[in-house]
């Protein structure tokens, strides 16, 4: 959705086209940039070497992929497309970031084509000055707009990599937080089945083990449609921590659903329930406190 | 039966004593187990129990059940039985297969357990809330 | 191996009380040669079918001999036939010598197959099976003897029948294998290992090699079920260990998430037990399951008075504290299939499998 609203995209393909001067520079221009496309390619390549940039890439992987650039490069030179690039810098960004290019490197190879590319113009312009600067005031703007475009497009890609990644990570593993010693945050989010509490709580268990804890609270606002099916789940989460001798706060449970679960015939007597995560914390500090305070029912007959 | 290995010890620990149980148990060694306890409770006076179980890897129904037979047991002589070392699987298995510890006090390690001991027998239990 | 067809008189007044006299030697002889019973049984169906369809034409003295070349011919054709290939086993695995004084040269020939196969073995690999397959010892105590675990005896024994059934086809068809490569490969095939199978690029070589791909054929599909058993014998509380640890160990090598192998160790806690409570004795079977994918299976049957009422047993309510207090509902709830069959008077058999979860 970002997408759509980056500065970039709204700009009409013509406003690229405009910053060239109406003196039919831009197909000179396109057509030096073809006629010395393998030379200036090989520059570039050695410029990006020379840099350390793309280094998580094979010799032929940079070699398909700057020529691709490249060619997008000039095209989006030659028609004032943007579009074009954009697509392209998303395609680009999806097959690169899960070989872990960083921005800086996909911005720094862009920077690197438009100063060879420059380098290029200035050479064939030199003797000309006054038309190598109204070569270079039209070049200039465009390519720093590709830059942009390239950017811009890879940092959204990126980003959404890393929601997806972060869903799937939700997805498969809640995690278990420690919050101060001997104290355990766990936020469940999403449906909670059978499977997925079988393995909430062997993960709770082990995280209780590990960071020792005495106490931990166990978030369940983010958990939709708690009936008797998810109570269930939490009953045996409740008793297995309790096994290794942590006590568990449910948050999260609004009375009302408690109220009905204990109509149905839910025994959530076995488990501590406290209406928002902030009195669970509360609660659990107020555990902690009294340190060796049990909860009650293990006491005397 | 008191050849081979010591499955088990029984050691005294100023009012306490420690119970380690060292390798898996068949339901006979546990029986053995909980009657040579239960007679030491009584014989050291003792006010506290920790038993460690973190060596078994499994503790099934009958274990389950006598290790809630010996807390009975041991409060009826005067003692506070804690559990200690129940392993992460094995508390999964025993909730899945629908057992506890009962009335039992349980918590984590040995060290635990003597601290839970000590409150136990410093306060009275705090009132149902 | 056309059976001779005896055609008796017309019109004999043999009737299906003379074939039902047949049936003791018809069973004896398909039993000697097929241990699976539901299989036996279908094969003496088969048989006495057609036993029956024909005794109108067969000599009144005839219908006995007529019977048991039938009962033959039936069990040949059954080897033949592809779809029951699994079921094969026995040819190489059932070392009791034939009861029926009328197995002819076949069962020498096979016998004599046999014995010359095992002399190929090591002599270690002999003695373990012998005392496993003849004797009757169980893996834990041949474990036990040879400081092995039970677990290890099994996966040896499995090597070592698949290397039997090889040896057996060699000498029964009279070759020796024309490559170095035949023999790893119909091993391989022999014992089912996959990734063996992968290793030694079986399919390729089936492709070259004409003999390798004629003796896989009863090959292919063995190795499987039975043979991947590991069996505790159970009679005192010590062999519930036993039989959880073996359990354990199985689940291990399979791949099974630790959390996984001690719900299966203590499901195996809980059916095991009700053995040496109920019954004076029974065993315990933990079989690798390759089909339809990974998992464990575990059988444990007894000879005990059985359950009366089952589906009460297993009533979930019926909690290990209270009522029957047999364990079967939570050992239940840690398995994902669990089927009990008992008969009063005559045991019980527990059967329960565990799947791996994908990844």
């Amino acid at each position: 959705m970002t997408r759509h609203e980056d500065p970039s995209a709204t700009v009409a393909p013509t406003d690229v086209r405009h910053e060239l001067d109406g003196e039919a520079l831009l197909p000179q221009l396109v057509a030096h940039l073809r006629e010395h496309r393998t030379r200036l390619r090989q520059e570039w390549v050695g410029r990006i070497q020379e840099a350390h940039l793309l280094q998580a890439m094979t010799a032929q992987e940079m070699s398909a992929e700057t020529t691709l650039v490249y060619d997008n490069y000039v095209e989006v030179l030659e028609t004032g497309s943007v579009e074009a690039l954009q697509h392209y810098a998303r395609d680009l960004s999806e097959r690169i970031i899960p070989r872990g290019v960083e921005t800086h490197e996909v911005v720094g190879i862009v920077l690197l084509l438009r100063d060879v590319l420059a380098r290029s113009l200035f050479e064939k312009y030199q003797r000309d000055f006054a038309l190598l600067n109204r070569v270079l005031d039209a070049y200039e703007p465009a390519a720093n707009r590709i830059a942009n475009t390239v950017a811009v497009s890879f940092v959204e890609e990126r980003e959404r990599v890393i929601r997806q990644q972060q869903d799937s990570i939700r997805e498969l593993s809640t995690p278990v937080l420690p919050v101060r010693e001997r104290l355990l945050i766990l936020p469940i989010i999403g449906v909670l089945d059978r499977e997925r509490a079988r393995q909430l709580t062997v993960q709770l268990l082990g995280g209780i083990r590990t960071h020792r804890a005495k106490v931990v609270v166990v978030d369940i606002t983010g958990v939709p449609d708690v009936d008797e099916s998810v109570a269930n789940h939490l009953v045996r989460t409740v008793d297995a921590s309790r096994l290794m001798g942590a006590s568990v706060i449910i948050t999260g449970l609004s009375p009302e659903i408690a109220q009905t679960l204990v109509t149905i015939g839910v025994d959530l007597s076995k488990m501590n329930t406290i209406g928002d995560l902030q009195g669970g914390l509360e609660e659990a500090e107020r555990l902690l406190g009294y340190a060796v305070s049990r909860d009650d029912g293990n006491g005397g007959p | 039966m008191n050849g081979g290995p010591r499955l088990f010890s029984i050691l005294r620990q100023g009012p306490y004593l420690i119970a380690s149980i060292h390798t898996a148990l068949d339901d006979s060694q546990l029986v053995r187990f909980q009657q040579d306890l239960v007679e030491r409770i009584g014989s050291d006076r003792a006010r506290g129990v920790v038993i460690d179980v973190a060596a078994l890897d499994v503790l099934d129904s009958f274990a389950s059940r006598t290790l809630r037979d010996i807390g009975e047991m041991a409060r009826l002589r005067g003692a506070v039985t804690v559990i200690v070392g129940i392993q992460p699987d094995v508390a999964f298995a025993m909730v899945e297969l629908g057992m506890d510890t009962g009335r039992v006090v349980t918590a984590l390690d040995l060290e635990e357990g003597l601290a839970e001991l000590d409150s136990c027998l410093a306060a009275p239990p705090a009132p149902r809330t | 191996m056309a059976a001779v067809e005896p055609v008796g008189s017309p019109g004999g007044d043999c009737g299906s009380a003379d074939v039902a006299a047949l049936i003791p030697l018809v069973r004896r002889i398909v039993a000697s040669r097929v241990p699976d019973p539901a299989t036996a049984d279908d094969l003496v169906q088969e048989t006495l079918t057609r036993v029956l369809a024909a005794a109108g034409r067969v000599e009144p003295g005839m219908l006995e001999p007529y019977a048991i070349v039938t009962a033959r011919n039936v069990v040949t054709s059954m080897w033949r036939d592809q779809d029951r290939q699994r079921r094969h086993q026995h040819r190489v695995v059932d070392l009791r010598p034939p009861e029926a004084p009328d197995e002819d040269v076949l069962a020498r020939e096979d016998r004599a197959a046999v014995a010359e196969a095992l002399t190929r073995l090591s002599d270690r690999e002999r003695a373990t099976l012998l005392a496993h397959e003849v004797s009757g010892q169980d893996t834990r105590s041949l474990a036990a003897e040879l400081g092995s675990t039970a677990g290890a005896v099994a996966a040896q024994l499995n090597r070592t029948r698949a290397r039997l059934r090889v040896e057996y086809l060699l000498v029964s068809e009279r070759v020796e294998p024309p490559t170095e490569r035949c023999r790893p490969v119909l091993l391989a095939i022999s014992s089912g290992d996959r990734r063996r199978q992968r290793e030694v690029d079986a399919a390729r070589h089936l492709l070259e090699c004409g003999l390798c791909a004629r003796l896989s054929e009863p090959l292919v599909g063995r190795g499987r079920s039975r043979d991947d058993a590991v069996r505790v014998a159970v009679r005192t509380d010590a062999d519930v260990v036993a039989a959880r640890q073996a359990a354990r160990e199985v689940a291990t090598r399979l791949g099974f998430s630790t959390t996984d192998v001690t719900l299966i160790a203590t499901a195996v806690s809980e059916i095991t037990r009700n053995i040496v409570r109920f019954a004076d004795s029974g065993e315990v079977v933990v079989t690798e399951l390759q089909e339809p994918r990974r998992g464990i299976s575990i059988v444990a049957r007894d000879a005990g008075p059985g359950i009366p009422d089952v589906d009460q047993a297993l009533q979930d309510g019926y909690s290990t504290y209270h009522g029957l207090g047999l364990g079967l509902p939570g050992a239940r709830r840690l398995m994902d299939e669990f089927a009990v069959v008992s008969e009063t008077g005559r045991g019980t058999t527990v059967t329960m499998t565990k799947w791996r979860g994908e990844g």
